[in-house]
């Protein structure tokens, strides 16, 4: 067995099961959890298919969406110490992931990638080209999608202070 | 690997968000279900692309996970926003 079929086994059990116990699972920390481990997997899986762009996206998601807001939905918060409202949140959360959103697109920009995240040594990532892709053919889906995002960060704080009504 | 085992995967993966999302109750649950079903919709375009040896189903694929991102901010907010 190879090194690429050990870590697809792995990798695609831990995204099965993580899956199952995602949606199964009543407890909302568990299922974060479980989604997360989802979700690192799918990583590795990117990885395995030599898109580490996409693996990198999944991840930062992963890392600084899913464990934000599971901890924001399951832990207790003392009333000396309320939790930060959304906008407040959503500040941080851009705060911290805008240093790895400008090292992807610096990737893209220089056409080098930081670190090679491939398990196929001899593969060499053509960034340069996923750049051509992403501001051609792509463009407008490109900025559609990033128009979405934009409207959902806006409009998240807007419709949690309506719900809470 | 061959791209039919990641194939394979993308479909179990929908399968069981498909699911979730339609037998989970509660509102967090179904959100849950549908991000896996966005996961498993990237991954197969992520496993097309490299079966074809084309970068199109890695950028589509970059375009469904940012549109997946926005969808669990919203449904984030609305969770939060009932908790509250």
């Amino acid at each position: 067995m190879s090194l690429e079929q050990t870590l697809f086994a792995i990798a695609a059990t831990v995204c099965i099961a993580g899956s199952v116990a995602a949606v199964t699972v009543r407890d909302a920390r568990g299922a974060g959890g479980a989604l997360l481990a989802t979700l690192l997997s799918l990583g590795v899986i990117y990885a395995l298919l030599s898109a580490p762009l996409v693996a990198a996206a999944v991840i930062v998601i992963a890392l600084f969406w899913i464990v934000p807001a599971t901890l924001h939905l399951t832990a207790t918060a003392p009333r000396a110490h309320p939790w930060p409202d959304a906008v407040g949140l959503a500040g941080a959360a851009t705060v911290i992931s805008l240093p790895l959103l400008l090292v992807l697109l610096l990737s893209v920009a220089s056409g080098e990638l930081p670190l090679n995240v491939s398990v196929h040594s001899t593969d060499g990532y053509d960034v340069n080209a996923f750049g051509a892709v992403l501001v051609g053919r792509f463009a407008v889906s490109a900025v559609a999608g990033a128009l979405v995002v934009a409207v959902a960060l806006a409009a998240a704080p807007i419709a949690a202070r309506g719900r809470a009504r | 690997m061959t791209t039919a085992a990641y194939l394979y995967l993308g479909a179990v993966l929908f399968a069981v968000g498909a699911f979730g999302s339609l037998v989970r109750t509660n509102v967090a649950g179904r959100l849950v279900g549908i991000e896996l079903m966005f996961a498993a919709a990237a991954l197969t375009f992520v496993a097309a692309a490299a079966g074809f040896r084309e970068l199109d189903g890695e950028v589509a694929a970059l375009v469904v996970v940012a549109v997946g991102l926005a969808q669990a901010i919203v449904g984030f907010a609305l969770v939060a926003g009932s908790d509250r």
